[in-house]
């Protein structure tokens, strides 16, 4: 594995997928690409464990899925947030970015 | 919440739709990651390799995706019942020896839990507070012993009422069999005469009519009305509502009827369903005029409620304050005083059985089910023994599932289905195995007349249930543990001839429990089966095989003194001179039925012999040594010499002669029976010793009298007849009964029926145990033939090269027993010590037999011994017969 490249923290998968729906309605590989281009390669996401997040996120009412057809035409998968998703992401941001800006003042101390 | 719910929904309803969705959403995902590849310049098969590395284990990331579902649990459920009933079937053999074995340690455990709850701990029908209602028991002091009590006297309890305050109720019931109808219909049955406080005691309306109440039931005599049994209302009247208000005869009485019990309400008795209750004053009238008032009547069983929140020791205190006003009250020319009488009273279960005068029956039945608990052990033993092997058997089919990323937890639950659908299975046809043994069972267990029935209900249902979950779970946990902590590559690798070693040493150790348990049961059989024996060859002092009793039943018909004695006489005529009588005497007192008890004799110049111990006197007409087969030891019998104003004479039991007279000759002695007034009488013969109320214990001092110097209605006879006593029943009734006045009637019945119930508790105690120990000798046949034969299958090879090397068949063979052999030894050993450690836990029930009886564990030993060559003969033939060539040519 390369050396830059990060595992995800604990329970920001999650997190990282509704990011990457609040974009607009994706399939499981767009999603994975998207976030692996975004984070410039370094956030690897464990493949094994997509799938069943997205099923999992399904089940909370966070996302629905609907069949589509991809860009080659072919039939697949799609996700996009529903409201409480929305509203969800929102808050979990909001509360990524204090926990990120808290340990970085900690860690950043002089 | 809701879209939970719906896509939960969705997911059971629609499962195999959404299998398919997710397998195309990952084919799709996995197509991309190829397209990709290859669009970056890697070849197509290697773009392929890459996807499906980054991708990891198809199967496990359809299966996480399923558990993030959520439904996975029931899904998994279902798929694991479908695998293991499909695994089931395909092995018939193998799933039928595992759920007979279970059935029959699961159906023994629920038939003998029903029989021990109802002994032990179910509340009697109907009853309202169990936990408050109790039965009350007097102690006291007479003659130096203490003495515990649970019958006393109507005066008693009506002392109890005026005094007891820390209860809210109380009655007495006093059950008894009594002639019931007219004419030719008349049948002695059960009836309960209660007081109307009993009723009290229980949340039952009755079907029909009412419950009779205070004002009926006063004293000096209630009215004479009765509630219906329902069975007896039933039967007898067919359930008709027009019984309300006629009339019915029980015992000397004619009572009205004004209501019917509900269905299975019994009052206080774990006796034979009464066919009616009457007011207790309104039988106790019929018998006695003063019942009311006298101390000389002790027939009633009280039972009282604590109010609520009143302690144990509380309660005892103020039944014994009510105790002690009754003895004050009782006159006291006829007690010791309070302080030597100490009396005391207390309140206990309602269930006799683990009241203070319990009888061995209540601890047999505790002893079976220990037994039975046994007995599943050992099944659990040999299920355990074929699961493992079956589990070892599958190491590989284990190890590839694992490595092909199925989880242990997963792989754990499915072999916890498994065993639960067989033990489901067996309990299905244990509970079937319990319905008909449980007939059989409460027969035994029972008090006569109780309706033997199924015992299954909801609670014995609740027991078997948990009990089958601990089944599954203790053969089917163990063995799957052993398969998956297999490691993979190891497994893999040597395929089925892995894990020998450590299968064998496990399914040794099963098979030892299994070989000591049995011993420990066998021994319990062979000891229980000696103590019947010992039993049955007790000289009772009376030839109880040959004789028929006879008593007449007066039933109200009022004869003179006179009358009552030429009735005797022509009783004793007709029978002496019926076919197939060899003999008959008039006798008052009968073994384990009625005594006549005077107390003790006086000698003059003796202390009181009641310090000696239970004295009971014998009165019979001159023929009743001949009749009843007692032996004379010493001296002689009655002679019809002996006449009212010849000298007064009288023969008694060795036993008492030697305790009165010790070390001196006792014939020619003299005492009386009673005060001054009587005669003094002359010893002139010493009877055998008699057992007529108990086979252990103090001795008993019977004395005999004849009847022409102590004249008395005996209305009772013993007939001595040639062959089966039982064959003659009929024939006596029919030519007695003419004889009889009015509604008086003829009861006879084999003197060694009587016996016999008073030696139940041993025979049960011998029956269940042999039952039992043959159960689980077969069980541990079965478990060494399943360790040898797999030992044999194992050795194959080995045994092939040893024979090739030149060993012989017959030597190899015997190896093979020796093996068996040795397992059967140290199972023997064990067993022994285990039965050694155990023994004091049935000495009490035992009869004139050690717990360490030698004959009884060789004998079981050699039992074992034999079964266990048995069981090893066909592996061993088996082994004996392997072809060297085959099996070298094998690799």
């Amino acid at each position: 594995m390369d050396a830059d490249r990060l595992d995800l923290p604990q329970g920001t998968l999650d997190l990282l997928i509704l990011k990457a729906l609040s974009l607009g309605p994706q399939h499981g590989w767009a999603i994975s690409e998207r976030i692996q281009q975004v984070s410039r390669a370094t956030l690897q996401i464990p493949q094994g464990s997509l799938y069943p997040a997205l099923h999992r996120l399904e089940r909370r009412g966070w996302i629905r899925a609907e069949w589509g057809a991809s860009d080659n035409n072919r039939k697949a998968k799609f996700y996009e947030l529903t409201r409480t998703g929305r509203k969800q992401f929102a808050e979990e941001s909001a509360a990524w970015d204090r926990l990120t800006a808290a340990v970085s003042l900690v860690l950043g101390m002089s | 919440m809701l879209s939970d719910l719906m896509y939960r929904l969705r997911s059971l309803t629609r499962r195999g739709v959404m299998e398919q969705e997710l397998d195309s959403e990952l084919r799709f995902h996995l197509d991309r990651e190829v397209d990709k590849h290859v669009a970056a310049g890697a070849t197509r098969a290697e773009a392929e390799r890459r996807a499906r590395l980054t991708f990891g284990g198809l199967d496990r990331i359809k299966d996480d995706t399923r558990d993030a579902r959520g439904v996975n649990a029931a899904e998994h459920l279902m798929q694991d019942l479908r695998y293991a009933v499909r695994g089931l079937r395909a092995r018939p053999g193998f799933s039928a020896a595992i759920v007979a074995a279970l059935a029959l340690g699961i159906g023994a455990n629920a038939a003998m839990f029903g029989v021990v709850d109802r002994l032990l701990y179910r509340a009697p029908a109907y009853m309202a507070h169990p936990d408050r209602v109790g039965q009350v028991y007097l102690t006291a002091t007479t003659s130096s012993k203490e003495r515990t009590y649970a019958q006393f006297e109507y005066t008693r309890y009506l002392v109890f009422l005026r005094n007891i305050q820390s209860f809210d109720r109380a009655a007495v019931v006093g059950y008894r069999h009594l002639p019931v109808g007219v004419g030719e219909q008349t049948k002695e049955a059960q009836v309960g005469a209660v007081s109307a406080t009993m009723f009290d005691f229980f949340d039952a309306r009755p079907v029909l009519g009412r419950f009779f109440g205070a004002s009926e039931d006063q004293t000096p005599s209630g009215s004479a009305v009765a509630v219906l049994g329902y069975d007896y209302w039933q039967s007898q009247y067919a359930g008709a509502a027009s019984v309300l208000g006629s009339s019915i005869h029980i015992g000397n009485g004619i009572y009205t009827i004004v209501g019917v019990a509900p269905r299975g309400f019994v009052g206080f008795t774990e006796e034979a369903p009464p066919v009616a209750f009457i007011p207790v004053t309104a039988f106790a009238a019929t018998r006695m005029a003063n019942y009311y008032k006298t101390y000389n009547w002790s027939w009633l069983s009280m039972y009282a409620r604590e109010k609520p929140g009143v302690s144990l020791a509380a309660a005892d205190a103020d039944l014994t304050h009510a105790f002690t006003s009754s003895w004050l009250d009782q006159p006291a020319s006829t007690v010791p005083p309070v302080a030597v009488a100490r009396p005391h009273a207390i309140v206990a279960s309602v269930h006799s059985g683990r009241g203070p005068t319990a009888g061995p029956q209540a601890r047999i039945a505790l002893l079976v089910m220990g037994v039975a608990l046994m007995v599943l052990l050992i099944a659990c033993a040999n299920v355990a023994n074929l699961l493992l092997a079956r589990a070892i058997a599958r190491r590989r089919e284990v190890a590839l599932r694992l490595s092909l990323g199925v989880s242990r937890w997963r792989l754990l639950q499915q072999f916890a289905v498994e065993s639960l659908v067989l033990a489901v299975a067996s309990a299905v046809v244990g509970l079937f195995v319990a319905h008909w043994s449980s007939t059989v069972l409460t027969g035994l267990f029972a008090r006569p007349g109780v309706p033997s029935g199924s015992v299954l209900d909801a609670r014995t249902l609740t027991f078997a249930g948990t009990i089958t979950l601990v089944v599954a779970l203790t053969t089917g946990i163990a063995p799957a543990l052993h398969a998956m902590r297999a490691d993979l590559a190891g497994a893999l690798r040597d395929g089925s001839l892995g894990g020998g070693r450590r299968r064998s040493r496990a399914a040794t150790s099963l098979t030892l429990l299994q070989a000591a348990l049995s011993v420990v049961l066998l021994v319990g059989a062979g000891l229980f089966l000696r103590s019947l024996s010992n039993l049955r060859e007790l000289r009772l002092g009376y030839d109880a095989d040959s004789i028929v009793f006879v008593g007449a039943n007066m039933r109200g018909a009022k004869l003179s003194d006179t009358e009552l004695a030429a009735l005797d006489q022509r009783m004793l005529g007709t029978a002496q001179h019926a076919p197939g009588v060899e003999n008959a005497a008039l006798v008052i007192s009968v073994p384990f039925w009625s005594f006549e008890g005077r107390g003790a004799p006086v000698v003059l110049g003796k202390d009181s012999l009641d310090k000696l111990g239970a004295f009971t006197m014998q009165t019979a007409s001159p023929t009743y040594f001949a009749t009843a087969g007692t032996r004379i030891l010493r001296g002689r019998g009655f002679l019809p010499s002996d006449e009212a104003n010849s000298m007064p004479i009288a023969v008694i039991g060795q036993t008492m002669a030697q305790a009165i007279w010790p070390g001196e000759n006792a014939i020619g002695k003299q005492f009386r029976v009673g005060g001054d007034s009587t005669p003094l009488r002359t010893v002139v013969g010493i009877a055998e010793d008699l057992h007529g109320q108990r086979f252990t214990g103090d001795p008993e001092f019977w004395y005999y009298l004849p009847l022409s110097q102590a004249p008395e209605a005996a209305g009772q006879l013993f007939v001595r007849v040639r062959g089966n006593p039982a064959d003659a029943v009929a024939s006596l009734r029919k030519l007695l009964q003419p004889l009889m006045p009015g509604a008086s009637y003829i009861n006879a019945t084999p003197l060694s029926d009587m016996v016999g119930q008073e030696q139940r508790p041993w025979s049960e105690g011998a029956t269940m145990f042999a039952a039992f120990g043959v159960l689980a000798l077969v069980l541990a046949a079965l478990g060494l033939y399943s360790v040898v034969a797999y030992a044999v299958a194992q050795r194959t090879r080995e045994l092939g090269v040893r024979l090739a090397l030149g060993a012989r068949a017959p030597e190899v063979a015997r190896a093979v027993v020796g093996q068996a052999l040795g397992l059967a030894s140290i199972g023997i050993v064990a067993g022994s010590v285990l039965a050694l450690a155990a023994g004091h836990w049935v000495t009490p029930l035992l009869f004139d037999e050690s717990p360490r009886d030698p004959s009884v564990f060789l004998g079981v030993a050699a039992v074992l011994i034999i079964v266990a060559g048995a069981a090893s003969l066909i592996p061993a033939m088996r082994a004996a017969r392997v072809d060297p060539a085959h099996v070298l040519r094998m690799d």
